[in-house]
C-alpha cells in the first residue's frame, strides 16, 4: 500500500505583523512551518504505516521552492519525498498544483490513498485535495479527525454539524485531515541530519522532479491571478456602552451573539 | 386612501420575469439549515444580485433536497430571477456524488458566468469538484467582491490568517468563476414578497454516494483544544466579583475559561489558564475580559484577539484602551443580566 501525503509550508504567524495604518505586512521572523493540517495528515499516514505495511510518500503541494518541508516530513518517518520544482511552477495556483500531483501519482505508478490537510492556516483554502479527487475520480472524505485503513477500505471519523460521525469509502480515496486532529510526532534527529547530508538510510529519499517533464506549458497556466493585499480598517478606540447594567448586558449579548454566528 | 387600495396598487406592480435563453448568468447554489434556506444563501443571492445588475445578467438559484419545493418562494423574494429545483428523497442527506450528478449536467448546459456557494461544509465540498470538472477558477471564503466590468471578472477578497489582512485575487479568463462566500460578510437582502416565480423542476437520477455513512461516532472524544488555540475565551480578574458567574458565562458561550495573573494569585484559576506574556498567549475571535484591569503583560498576551469585550468598574482601566466594547460597570451587576440575555 502506498500513501501520498501533500505537504505545504506556511509563514509562522508569530513572526508577522499586519500593520493596519501603514497597510503593510511586516515579516519580522521569516520562519516557515508545515501547514498544521498537513502535518496531521502526515501523522495519520505514519500511524497507518505503524499498524500495517505501507509506503509513505510526501510531495510538495505549493509552488514556492521549498524542500525543507519535505525533508522534515522524511525525518518524521516518510519513506520518500517528491519535490516538484521548476521556474514555470512558481506562479501556479491550486488547479495547476492539482494537475502536477496527478502527474506525480501517475509517474509513481499509482497510490492507494492521498492525504492532505483540510484547510490551510493562512488562506483557508481547501480546494487542492478535492480538485485532485475530482481529477482522479476518487471519493473524498473532508475534514477527518481519525483515520484507519482495513481491507481495501478507509474509515474515518468526521464532524457533521454538531456531532461526530463515522464514514467509510473504498480505496483509492482522497482524505483531508482536520487541523488539530492528531498530535504530530517530532522528527527523528538522526534522520533530520542525514536527510540534509544525504547519508544513511534516508540517502536519496528526496527526489527532485522537474515540473516541465510532468506538465505541458498549457497545463501550467494558472486560473487564478493574485492582485495584492488589502488590510482591515484601523482599529478604533472601543465603543463605550452607556446606561444601566441591564441595557449594557443586552448590547454585549447582541454583540457576542453576532460574533458567534459568524 | 385606505390600506386595501395600497395593496391593490402594490399587487399591480408585481414583477414577473422572463428568463433569458442561452446560458450565462450568476448562479447561487442554495444551502439548507434546519429545514429552511440558510442565511448565507440569502446573502449570496444579495451579492449575486449586485454582480448581475452590473453585468446585465440574471440571477438563478438552485435548490437541492427532499420536500423543498415550498422553499423556492424565499429564493425569489430574496432576488432570484429563476429557480431550479431538484426535489428527490435521494437528496435528503448531503452527499457529494448525488449532488454533483444534478449540478454537473445542469451547469454544463447552462454555462454560468459566476457561481456562488455558501462557505459551508456543503459548499466547500462541492465547489472544488465543480471547478475542477468545468475548468473554472475557485476563490474560497470570500468576504467582499468587486467587478471589473471590462473583463467581467470578479475581484474577490478573502481573509488571511483569520482576518489579519486580506488577499485579493481574480480569475481573468477561466469561466465559470466559482466563489464560496463567508456567512455574515454580505448584507442580507430585503425579502420582497411581491417577487414571485415558477421554479423549474430538474430531472433527478439519484447517484449512489461513494462515501458511506456508518452512523454517529458516539465513543469518539475529540482532542482538547489548548487555550492558546481557543476561538473564544472568557477571562476573569480580581474585580470579577463572583467567579462562578464568570464560569457560567464561559459555559454559556462554549468558551475557554481563563484569567489574569491576579485571578491566579487569588486561587481562582489554574496555572495553565493565566493569560499573560509569561503564561499563555491567546489570539481568539472573541475575548471577554471580566473585571480585568489589563496590565501590560496581560494586554500584550491577548491584544491579537479579533473582538474584545471588557467589563470593569474603573473607567481608567488600561483594558479599555484595547477593547472593542467597553462596559464601565461592576461585573456583579452586568453578568447576571448578560447570562439571562444569552440563554
Amino acid at each position: 500500500m502506498r500513501i501520498l501525503v501533500i505537504l505545504r509550508r506556511v509563514l509562522d504567524p508569530a513572526g508577522i505583523v499586519a500593520h493596519r495604518r501603514l497597510r503593510r505586512l511586516f515579516i519580522n521572523r521569516e520562519v516557515y512551518i508545515i501547514q498544521p493540517a498537513d502535518e496531521c495528515a502526515l501523522e495519520a499516514a505514519l500511524r497507518i504505516k505503524d499498524a500495517a505495511e505501507a509506503e509513505v510518500v510526501v510531495a510538495s503541494g505549493q509552488p514556492e521552492p521549498d524542500d525543507d518541508t519535505l525533508r522534515r516530513g522524511i525525518a518524521m518517518g516518510a519513506d520518500r519525498g517528491i519535490y516538484v520544482s521548476g521556474e514555470a511552477f512558481e506562479n501556479a495556483d491550486e488547479a495547476v498544483v492539482a494537475r502536477a500531483l496527478e502527474a506525480v501519482i501517475e509517474r509513481l505508478g499509482g497510490v492507494d490513498l492521498v492525504l492532505s490537510g483540510a484547510t490551510t492556516l493562512d488562506t483557508g483554502q481547501s480546494q487542492l485535495g478535492l480538485r485532485l479527487a475530482e481529477a482522479l475520480g476518487w471519493p473524498q472524505i473532508v475534514g477527518a479527525w481519525q483515520l484507519e485503513v482495513a481491507g481495501g477500505e478507509v474509515r474515518a471519523v468526521c464532524r457533521d454539524s454538531e456531532q461526530y460521525i463515522r464514514v467509510e469509502a473504498d480505496l483509492p480515496a482522497v482524505v483531508s485531515m482536520a487541523s488539530g486532529a492528531l498530535k504530530p510526532r517530532y522528527p527523528d534527529g538522526v534522520r533530520l541530519i542525514n536527510i540534509y547530508r544525504d547519508e544513511g538510510e534516508v540517502a536519496e529519499a528526496l527526489q527532485l522532479w522537474e515540473v516541465d517533464e510532468l506538465l505541458t506549458p498549457e497545463e501550467l497556466s494558472p486560473v487564478v491571478e493574485t492582485l495584492g493585499r488589502d488590510f482591515p480598517p484601523e482599529r478604533e478606540r472601543g465603543e463605550r456602552v452607556e446606561g444601566p447594567s441591564e441595557e449594557a448586558a443586552q448590547v454585549v449579548a447582541e454583540a457576542l451573539r453576532q460574533r458567534m454566528r459568524g | 386612501m385606505d390600506a386595501s387600495y395600497l395593496d391593490l396598487m402594490m399587487a399591480q406592480q408585481e414583477e414577473t420575469f422572463e428568463e433569458a435563453e442561452g446560458g450565462g448568468g450568476v448562479w447561487v447554489v442554495a444551502d439548507l439549515s434546519g429545514g429552511q434556506i440558510a442565511p448565507v444563501t440569502l446573502e449570496a443571492i444579495g451579492a449575486a444580485r449586485t454582480l448581475a445588475d452590473s453585468l446585465g445578467a440574471y440571477v438563478y438559484a438552485v435548490l437541492l433536497g427532499d420536500d423543498v419545493t415550498s422553499l423556492s418562494e424565499t429564493l425569489y423574494q430574496a432576488g432570484a430571477d429563476g429557480v431550479r429545483l431538484a426535489d428527490h428523497p435521494g437528496l435528503a442527506r448531503f452527499a457529494v456524488e448525488p449532488y454533483l450528478a444534478v449540478l454537473g449536467p445542469l451547469f454544463e448546459e447552462e454555462q454560468p458566468e459566476i457561481i456562488l456557494f455558501g462557505a459551508t461544509d456543503v459548499g466547500q465540498a462541492l465547489a472544488p469538484r465543480l471547478a475542477q470538472r468545468m475548468g473554472g477558477g475557485l476563490i474560497e471564503r470570500v468576504t467582499a467582491v468587486a467587478l471589473d466590468e471590462s473583463t467581467r471578472a470578479v475581484k474577490a477578497t478573502f481573509p488571511v490568517y483569520g482576518g489579519d489582512y486580506f488577499g485579493v485575487v481574480t480569475c481573468p479568463e477561466a469561466r465559470p468563476q466559482i466563489l464560496t462566500i463567508m456567512a455574515g460578510a454580505f448584507a442580507r437582502p430585503f425579502l420582497d414578497e411581491y417577487r414571485k416565480g415558477e421554479p423549474v423542476m430538474l430531472d433527478v437520477e439519484p447517484a449512489e454516494a461513494v462515501v458511506r455513512l456508518l452512523g454517529p461516532a458516539e465513543d469518539y472524544q475529540p482532542p482538547r483544544v489548548p487555550l492558546s488555540e481557543a476561538r473564544m475565551v472568557v477571562a476573569g480578574g480580581r474585580q470579577a466579583g463572583s467567579f462562578d458567574a464568570v464560569e457560567d458565562l464561559a459555559e454559556a458561550l462554549d468558551a475557554h475559561l481563563a484569567g489574569d495573573r491576579g485571578a491566579w494569585d487569588a486561587g481562582l484559576i489554574a496555572a495553565d489558564q493565566i493569560v499573560d506574556v509569561r503564561g499563555v498567549t491567546v489570539s481568539p475571535d472573541v475575548y471577554v475580559a471580566v473585571g480585568i484591569r489589563g496590565d501590560t503583560f496581560h494586554n500584550a498576551a491577548m491584544g491579537d484577539a479579533t473582538f474584545i469585550v471588557a467589563i470593569h468598574p474603573d473607567p481608567t482601566a488600561p483594558i479599555f484602551e484595547i477593547a472593542d466594547l467597553c462596559v464601565e460597570a461592576d461585573p456583579e451587576d452586568v453578568l447576571p443580566a448578560l447570562l439571562e440575555a444569552l440563554t
